[in-house]
């Protein structure tokens, strides 16, 4: 008696063919959903062992497969993740060589760096073997995750200059964490569009207890930005128009309170302007912005500036000259010249990074990219401007500042590069959206 | 008359594409237009179907989304880009002048035809 041919024997024989793991899922389904209307038509007819008939019109499920095999292959982003590691490695080669000579220099240091440059190369691999689209699937759980890393962080970390160490690393992550969380939201109409912006609240509420600013304003632009798209693709069902006006009250409410903060706050209002006129403050929170003016006054297009003194007294002069300030430090020591073609590599991935994204067949994908690649340009400028002397907030240039940054930089643009590795299946997952949480409300008469 | 399959092969892509150019569609509804449209005569398999429809989208022909098919389950549906729409253009010339020299030839020749 001949083998009865099932939809779920056809799928695993067409299923194998496909070397692929990512792209199976997304093959099989549509398979699948055409197996069970071709079986729902012939038995709507009356015949006989409709699902057998359905697979024997499907065809050879071995040379079936094949094909889909061969065009459904990963596109190795090799040229990207060789671009990163060089660059990642000349960044941690200035991290060395401008500072070589500093009284602050330690035995350990270039041992740290290597560790830094090895584990990034590591978390480069990792990120851009991860499959995005499973992270996709299960948003809420990586949003709750990160929450509970934070909270982690932020109980046993050590503190430096007055932030929780390790929790400003983390809440770097929270721009692709949010990215996920608004991707789960997806057709679930106005319940789930507020969902997803409240989904920036707790972010923020980390950010601010951390306390880090820079990551603060990074998560709110983020979020702005991404409900705009979100807005753009009718992400929640509403309608293109509707999508914009939870977002826009609730940047203007965030906006509103932000000036009343900043009006009503001495210390905002002095900050604004010692970035602007650093001089109003000379010793005190303005000394950054001179000094950091003064060294860059003496800097030369190629070659070491002059400041009058030795490397001690640039050292000394110049506060945090081996961190967020390592720019300045470029300047000064190696030139205008290299400090431009740092930002122009750094602008080089950037902007390939932008390039793809808006290409991307896939919206979770977009969505992360975007992330990945603002997070990556916030930083870059927010960090340039502080080396150019104007002191809004310390932020490290991606790729070239700080052993543990780089790793985690690293890490984001490997998932960002993932995105583009699985461009060839870049597909909706359905997966299982998130469904918002049924309250309900009871109300009960007592009769007396 | 069952027709030869090397006849057709060679034409699929441009049936698929002139199917899409009304409208999109999913697998299962391009392979019953065209069984509807060719009197019953082409009978796509989805084995065929799939690798080509993946390829289109691959070179930019077509472009896929997820939609909703009658008693609102989720389907696939294929739409066919500009991209797309140049290349018909191109491939229905091509077949049409192919068809008039075949045409020509089955008639004997152009230089015999009339004579």
């Amino acid at each position: 008696m001949p083998e009865r041919k099932t939809i779920q024997g056809y799928l695993d024989e067409v299923g194998a063919q496909i070397r692929w793991k990512r792209a199976r899922p997304v093959v099989l389904r549509e398979l699948e959903r055409h197996l069970e209307d071709q079986r729902d038509a012939f038995a709507s007819e009356g015949r006989e062992d409709p699902e057998g008939l359905a697979v024997a019109e499907m065809g050879d499920p071995v040379s079936v497969g094949a094909e889909l095999d061969l065009l459904h292959r990963p596109r190795p982003q090799w040229g990207l993740l060789l671009f990163t590691v060089l660059f990642a490695a000349a960044g941690a080669f200035l991290r060395l060589w401008l500072t070589r000579d500093f009284s602050a220099y330690f035995a350990e240091r270039p041992a740290r760096v290597i560790v830094g440059f090895a584990l990034g190369c590591l978390a480069l691999l990792g990120g851009y073997f991860l499959d995005v689209g499973r992270l996709g699937r299960r948003p809420g759980l990586v949003y709750l995750g990160a929450l509970a890393v934070s909270a982690v962080s932020l109980a046993i970390s050590p503190g430096s200059n007055g932030a929780s160490y390790y929790t400003r690393y983390v809440t770097l992550c929270f721009p692709v964490v949010y990215a996920l969380w608004l991707y789960g939201w997806r057709g679930k109409s106005w319940r789930g569009q507020a969902l997803a912006m409240l989904g920036i609240v707790p972010l923020a509420v980390i950010c601010m207890l951390t306390p880090h600013f820079f990551a603060l304003l990074l998560v709110a632009a983020v979020g702005f930005v991404m409900l705009l798209v979100a807005a753009a693709w009718d992400w929640f069902g509403i309608g293109k128009r509707k999508s914009l006006i939870l977002p826009a009250a609730g940047a203007a409410a965030t906006l509103a309170l932000f000036l009343r903060r900043i009006q009503s706050s001495g210390y905002f209002q002095s900050r604004m302007e010692v970035v602007f006129h650093p001089e109003v403050d000379p010793l005190g929170a303005g000394w950054t912005a001179i000094v950091t003016k003064q060294a860059l006054g003496a800097s030369r297009w190629l070659g070491e500036g002059d400041l009058g003194g030795s490397i001690e007294h640039y050292e000394k002069m110049v506060p945090d000259c081996d961190q967020s300030a390592l720019l300045t430090t470029l300047i000064y020591r190696l030139g205008w010249l290299p400090f431009l073609l740092v930002v122009l590599a750094l602008a080089v991935l950037l902007a390939w990074l932008l390039f793809r994204c808006v290409r991307q067949k896939s919206r979770l994908g977009r969505l992360v990219v975007l992330a990945v690649g603002m997070t990556l340009l916030g930083e870059a400028l927010c960090s340039m401007a502080w080396n150019l002397g104007f002191t809004f907030f310390a932020a490290d240039f991606p790729l070239v500042v700080g052993n543990l940054h780089t790793v985690l930089v690293m890490g984001l643009v490997g998932l960002a590069l993932s995105v583009f590795r699985g461009d060839g299946i870049a597909r909706e997952m359905p997966g299982r959206p998130m469904k918002p949480p049924r309250l309900r409300v009871r109300f009960e008469i007592q009769k007396n | 008359m069952e027709l030869d399959k090397s006849l057709v092969s060679g034409s699929i892509p441009l049936l698929v594409m002139k199917l899409l150019e009304a409208g999109d569609l999913y697998g299962y509804q391009m392979i019953e237009e065209l069984r509807r449209r060719s009197d019953d005569t082409f009978r796509l398999k989805a084995g065929t179907l799939y690798p080509l429809l993946h390829g289109l989208e691959e070179k930019g022909f077509v472009t896929a989304y997820e939609g909703e098919a009658a008693a609102g389950k989720p389907r696939r549906y294929y739409h066919l880009t500009e991209r797309g729409r140049e290349a018909l253009r191109e491939k229905e010339t091509a077949w049409n002048e192919y068809t008039r020299v075949v045409g020509l030839v089955l008639r004997g020749g152009a230089c015999c035809a009339g004579a």
